[in-house]
């Protein structure tokens, strides 16, 4: 960086240092390239390849045993008139627009309790870090199962209170909220996201705004917020993307089926289930590939309106 | 040294005569390869099942290569619903294992896409089985699959749940309406602390046996479907009445006890379904004794009861080693020691040889007794189901389902499977 200034007065037709300088580039590149190769590879092979034959796939009539047939764009036509196609939409969709705002307020709330200083905070951080750690694991889908079954611990507590639903995984209206309990049950993620984010906002701030009067609110609105909006957008962006992606409790709570009365058909699983239980590969790959252009254009539209709430430091506004 | 030129040149000898080699390999025997005692070949085997039933196989494999020095069998089991799943996966990366386990839904869906070995080529001994029994393991004259066992449908009730209630046991001579009125009794009389059974209307086979009492198969040999929409809505309005009250289990409590099943569990008083699953439901219930008895029919003479191989043994198309498989397959539906091994396990043995040779006792008695019981009334056993019978069959249980949550009616439970089985048989033709 230093000798910058003094190679940008040489004149351009000396020559010399310019092209070694590039030679120099040239082999730092390829040096770079080479060590990303394993992941290249990787990523080609196994990512980007079945991507474009799925891409193709999604055009024809494939079984899996005899050679896909070419059928333009039918798959996505059917997909229209399919009632568990919409279906499927319905319950994602709820699941996702429910889901992580409460997923994401729980986690923030959590993160400012555990950014006050007291005693034993490090335990606290573990503490509730640590479901997110097993929470998408296979065996903690079949604990809620059990939890939320027919006089688990759920169906129990409640009835101590006199509240009597029963159990929540044979209830097609109380399998929703289970859902999203699990997944806001498993705020530790973003709230490790969120500490981080806090810790940056300069103590300074909540003392000027103490001297002047402003209250926990007030504070929390004109600096935490807008302090922390960065951090804010790219968690929703995240647990978003990611919401739409439920499979493994999904499947594991409703063994494979979406039951109770198509109340947890999720997309992904109902596209699992028209791949490899009904053979229809490249009506799967239709729905696969709606789903990359949906979330494409949601996170595009996230960009869009984030200028209006996002603030990065520096920003004039 | 080694330069470029030696080095292609040597790559290029060594595939060549590599194809070579492995040309006269599968030309010099139609049998595929051989092993030896001292150098076995090995075959792999899969199945599904409980831990019970791979218990009972892996029995039989050791006895099996006791018996075969020159093979070993590598065996692997899940259970049914990943079953399926994985075998798609294998079939189209083209590596299904050389023996397996097999169910009637499917046979049509691999056989007919040539993923299944033709069993007519290879030597298996069949002179032992019911001749009505083989055509269901065949397809346009093809042997695809070899029937290990029968089952035959079959209302199950536990005696011990009945005399509380001071309700007689059936004799299983019934109609419709006193099968329903039976069911109702239970809820009633225990007053919803026992449910009278599941919807028997949610069950295909069952739906099946219907049609055959009405003198309707299920579908035609162009595998198109057999009845109209109004037979349907007339079956699931069978239990119309039922629904709600105590005579049929809810269904958010089936769900809550999936996977095992609510007469498994001791929720309901019956169970309508195939007879070789006696040993699972003692299992479960821990009951001591369960009795079987005939389906309802309206029709006293005409019972719509089939044997259905329960069970059915393949080969993949691929194998390497058609000998050894089909020893293997002639094995495990044959010998006298496999029927002992499995007892009613896999259904009542198809083989008469391994059936003779197998002493039946307690329930395994009641399943064979069973079976003795109905032979007046059974009909031939159906032809392998169309493509994609799985898929239907589970979206029939899944719509009846969902009628009993009361989320369809009758009428939009039918045209909802009629439109998904139309459009599966279009998607498959």
């Amino acid at each position: 960086m230093t000798q910058s200034p003094t190679l940008s007065r040489r004149p351009a037709s000396s020559g010399s240092p310019l092209p070694r300088k590039k030679r120099q580039r040239g082999t730092d590149a390829r040096a770079g390239y080479t060590f990303l190769l394993p992941w290249l590879l990787g990523f080609i092979a196994l990512t980007v390849g079945p991507m474009i034959s799925s891409l193709y796939l999604s055009f024809t009539n494939y079984n899996l045993f005899e050679p896909p047939k070419w059928i333009g764009l039918d798959n996505y036509t059917t997909l229209f008139q399919d009632e568990r196609f919409l279906q499927s939409v319905g319950v994602t969709v709820g699941y996702v627009v429910f889901g992580t705002p409460l997923k994401l307020a729980a986690a923030l709330a959590v993160a400012m309790l555990l950014n006050s200083k007291r005693r034993g905070q490090g335990f606290y951080r573990s503490a509730f870090y640590a479901p997110s750690l097993i929470g998408a694991s296979v065996s903690i889908a079949i604990v809620w199962k059990a939890m939320f079954g027919d006089s688990g611990p759920v169906d129990q507590g409640l009835s101590f209170f006199g509240i009597n639903l029963g159990g929540w995984v044979g209830n097609p209206s109380m399998t929703m909220p289970m859902f999203i309990l699990l997944t806001v049950w498993q705020f530790g993620a973003p709230m490790v996201i969120f500490l981080a984010g806090l810790k940056q906002i300069p103590g300074e701030l909540y003392e000027a705004a103490s001297m002047d009067g402003a209250g926990p609110v007030r504070k929390f609105f004109n600096i935490t917020w807008p302090m922390l909006s960065p951090v804010i957008f790219f968690n929703l962006l995240m647990e978003t993307i990611h919401a739409f992606q439920i499979f493994a409790s999904a499947y594991i709570i409703s063994n494979g089926e979406g039951g109770p009365a198509g109340s947890t058909l999720f997309y992904t699983l109902y596209l699992y289930l028209r791949g490899f239980s009904d053979f229809r590969m490249g009506y799967a790959s239709a729905m696969a590939w709606l789903l990359v252009i949906v979330v494409g254009i949601i996170t595009l539209i996230f960009f869009r309106t984030s200028k209006s709430w996002v603030h990065y430091s520096g920003d004039s506004k | 040294m080694i330069n470029r030129r030696h080095f292609l040149t040597t790559v290029a000898i060594g595939t060549a005569s590599a194809a070579a080699l492995s040309a006269c390999g599968n030309g010099s025997s139609s049998s595929g390869q051989t092993g030896s005692a001292e150098k076995p070949v090995t075959i792999n085997y899969t199945w599904w099942g409980n831990d019970d039933r791979a218990e009972r196989t892996r029995k039989a494999i050791a006895l099996f290569e006791s018996k075969n020095p020159d093979i070993k069998v590598n065996g692997n089991f899940t259970d049914f619903a990943g079953y399926w799943q994985k075998r798609a996966t294998e079939a189209a990366g083209g590596g299904l294992p050389d023996v397996m386990q097999w169910d009637l839904s499917y046979l049509r869906d691999y056989g007919q896409r040539n993923q299944l070995l033709d069993l007519g080529t290879v030597k298996i001994n069949t002179d032992a089985f019911e001749k009505s029994l083989l055509p269901s393991g065949q397809i346009k004259g093809k042997t695809y699959g070899i029937p290990t066992s029968t089952n035959a449908f079959a209302v199950y009730y536990d005696p011990a749940k009945l005399a509380p209630l001071g309700i007689a046991e059936p004799d299983g001579s019934w109609s419709y309406k006193e099968f329903n009125d039976f069911l109702t009794q239970v809820g009633t009389k225990s007053n919803g602390a026992l449910y009278g059974g599941t919807d028997y209307t949610g069950v295909w086979w069952m739906f099946n046996i219907w049609l055959r009492q009405n003198k309707i198969e299920a579908f035609t040999s162009d595998g198109k479907l057999g009845f109209s929409k109004d037979d349907l809505k007339k079956w699931w309005n069978l239990t119309g009445s039922l629904r709600g009250t105590n005579a049929i289990i809810p269904e958010d409590r089936v769900t809550q006890l999936a996977p095992k099943s609510p007469f498994g569990s001791n929720a309901t008083a019956t169970e309508v379904t195939w007879d070789n699953f006696m040993a699972g439901y003692l299992g479960d219930s821990g009951a001591k004794e369960l009795k079987l008895v005939p389906v309802p029919s309206d029709d006293p003479d005409n019972l719509g009861l089939f044997l259905k191989p329960s069970m059915l043994m393949v080969a993949s198309a691929k194998t390497k080693f058609k000998d050894a498989a089909a020893r293997f397959i002639d094995f495990m539906v044959n010998d006298p020691e496999v029927g002992q091994i499995f007892k009613t396990s896999r259904g009542v043995p198809a083989s008469k040889t391994q059936r003779d040779g197998t002493t039946f006792e307690g329930t395994d008695k009641l399943v064979v007794d069973y079976e003795k019981s109905i032979e007046k009334y059974l009909k031939d056993a159906p032809e392998p189901p169309i493509v994609g019978f799985g898929t239907l069959e589970a979206s029939f249980k899944r719509i009846a389902s969902d009628l009993n949550y009361g989320k369809l009616t009758v009428d939009g439970a039918t045209d909802a499977w009629f439109k998904e089985a139309e459009d599966l048989i279009k998607q498959n033709s």
